[in-house]
């Protein structure tokens, strides 16, 4: 447990890496893969509550020193309406809300239905996307929506979870690797069907 | 729920506290700490990238290049000339100042950059340049290129920055527009589609302005220099408090690849 834990972590600290090299799709709205919403999300139905909150919160608060602007400076006098920014830190909360929603379908994921998780993640990052979207206009004012961020968000989620299959398969063989069980329900599952054959 | 279950969530949440709680100085200090953690691996990845993309380069443009690379040599040895030209008329116009008993001498330096990362966050309109810290390149320097202003300095590391750009709402400048007394404050917008606009707030309710007037920045609130083009005025709209006029960017964002950080800020 202790070991497959500290490999999740290291996958997603391993995911922060990645993501400074995937960049986003001009032609695609400027849509893009967050692998690491997806390593954490895909991680967040194999483990248990606690640990899930570990990595939401060292997962917050890395994409938050990653992507925080600073203040912009200059004098008062001129620039005298700041734009708001995002406090540093808002991310944890939506990583672990996101985190809480994926393990609302983990019986599912415990009898070896995936698929499901799969969906979810794309889900689960259209739902984080929008909250932080509409979020941004919270804290700013005026609500702006276009069809293009309609757009970002949709082909972000798409192409997030096209990738889901591949880091699911990642943590299985993690999970072989340090002897964790993932998916309790579908190997007692075929235990069962093994003896009464 | 479990105590175990209930006691993490405790933990999470005073995490979570602690985090929005972080001064400005010290989510600078978090955010120095994890870029010096990554950045070996960032080296590393940039130089592969360097070279795999020089390699494919070499593979598919080398006659290209080789006519390139000579019209560029002849092109920095056009420059060196006017360069030295330049300083010549720099260290003539300081001397003529110091004459005059001038108090102020302007200096105007800049470091050529080049964009290596475009928009690597999901919302804010930035890109990463090659030089930082070890370049001289300070947090809130302008940065701008032959066409006129490009953004400001928002992180730096000791070999990268990130550039906001003009196109994002956090970047505000104080602007005027040409042949009126108008003056306001330029910035991106939230969200757009299509080519990117800029906003330009706080105009007078019956302002004069019009469809094809320039935009130049005016040089005060200490960040930018005065006199740098931002772009024309496209439409404007009036309030019934105060007007604003919808700008298009004289730099083409899309084309961008060099820059030029200067590396004093406005008045």
């Amino acid at each position: 447990m202790i070991r497959y834990t500290l490999t999740t972590l290291f996958l997603l600290l391993a995911a922060f890496v990645v993501q400074q090299f995937l960049p986003a799709f001009t032609g695609l709205d400027n849509a893009r893969v967050l692998i690491v919403q997806l390593v954490f999300l895909c991680a967040a139905v194999t483990v248990g509550t606690p640990t899930m909150l570990l990595l939401a919160f060292v997962g917050g608060l890395l994409w938050d020193a990653q992507c925080t602007l600073g203040p912009q400076g200059g004098t008062p006098e001129i620039y005298s309406q700041p734009v708001e920014s995002l406090r540093f830190g808002y991310s944890v909360l939506l990583f672990g809300a996101m985190g809480f929603l994926m393990q609302g379908i983990q019986p599912l994921f415990r009898q070896g239905k995936w698929q499901f998780s799969a969906l979810l993640s794309g889900i689960a990052v259209f739902l984080y996307l929008s909250a932080e979207y509409a979020l941004i206009n919270f804290v700013r004012g005026d609500f702006v929506l276009t069809h293009g961020i309609i757009r970002r968000i949709a082909l972000t989620s798409l192409l997030t979870m096209l990738f889901s299959p591949l880091v699911f398969w990642l943590l299985f063989r993690v999970a072989n690797a340090c002897r964790h069980t993932i998916r309790f329900d579908g190997i007692k599952r075929h235990r069962r069907q093994q003896r009464y054959s | 729920m479990k105590p175990l279950n209930l006691i993490a969530l405790l933990l999470f949440l005073a995490g979570a506290a602690w985090a929005l709680t972080r001064s400005d100085r010290s989510v600078r200090e978090i955010q120095a700490g994890y870029y010096r953690a990554i950045s070996p691996f960032l080296k590393a990845g940039s130089a592969m990238e360097t070279r795999a993309r020089s390699f494919l380069d070499e593979v598919h443009h080398s006659k290209e290049l080789e006519i390139e690379a000579r019209a560029q040599q002849d092109e920095i040895g056009r420059l060196r000339l006017i360069e030295s030209r330049f300083r010549e008329l720099e260290s003539e116009n300081a001397n003529l100042r110091h004459a005059l008993n001038f108090a102020k001498a302007t200096k105007f330096e800049v470091v050529t950059a080049r964009i290596t990362r475009r928009q690597p966050t999901t919302w804010w309109q930035t890109v990463e340049i090659d030089r930082g810290e070890n370049a001289k390149i300070g947090t809130q320097l302008p940065v701008l290129c032959n066409e006129g202003l490009v953004g400001q300095i928002d992180q730096t590391r000791p070999d990268r920055a990130t550039v906001i750009l003009l196109t994002d709402e956090k970047c505000q400048v104080s602007a005027k527009v040409e042949g009126t007394p108008e003056v306001g404050i330029v910035s991106g917008q939230r969200a757009f589609d299509g080519p990117p606009m800029l906003r330009l707030r706080f105009l007078t309710k019956d302002t004069a302005v019009k469809k094809g007037q320039r935009v130049f920045t005016t040089g005060r609130g200490g960040l930018f220099p005065a006199n740098l083009l931002l772009g024309t005025v496209e439409s404007v709209e009036k309030g019934s408090l105060d007007s604003e006029a919808l700008v298009r960017p004289s730099v083409n964002f899309a084309d961008l690849d060099t820059v030029f950080v200067a590396l004093t800020a406005g008045e």
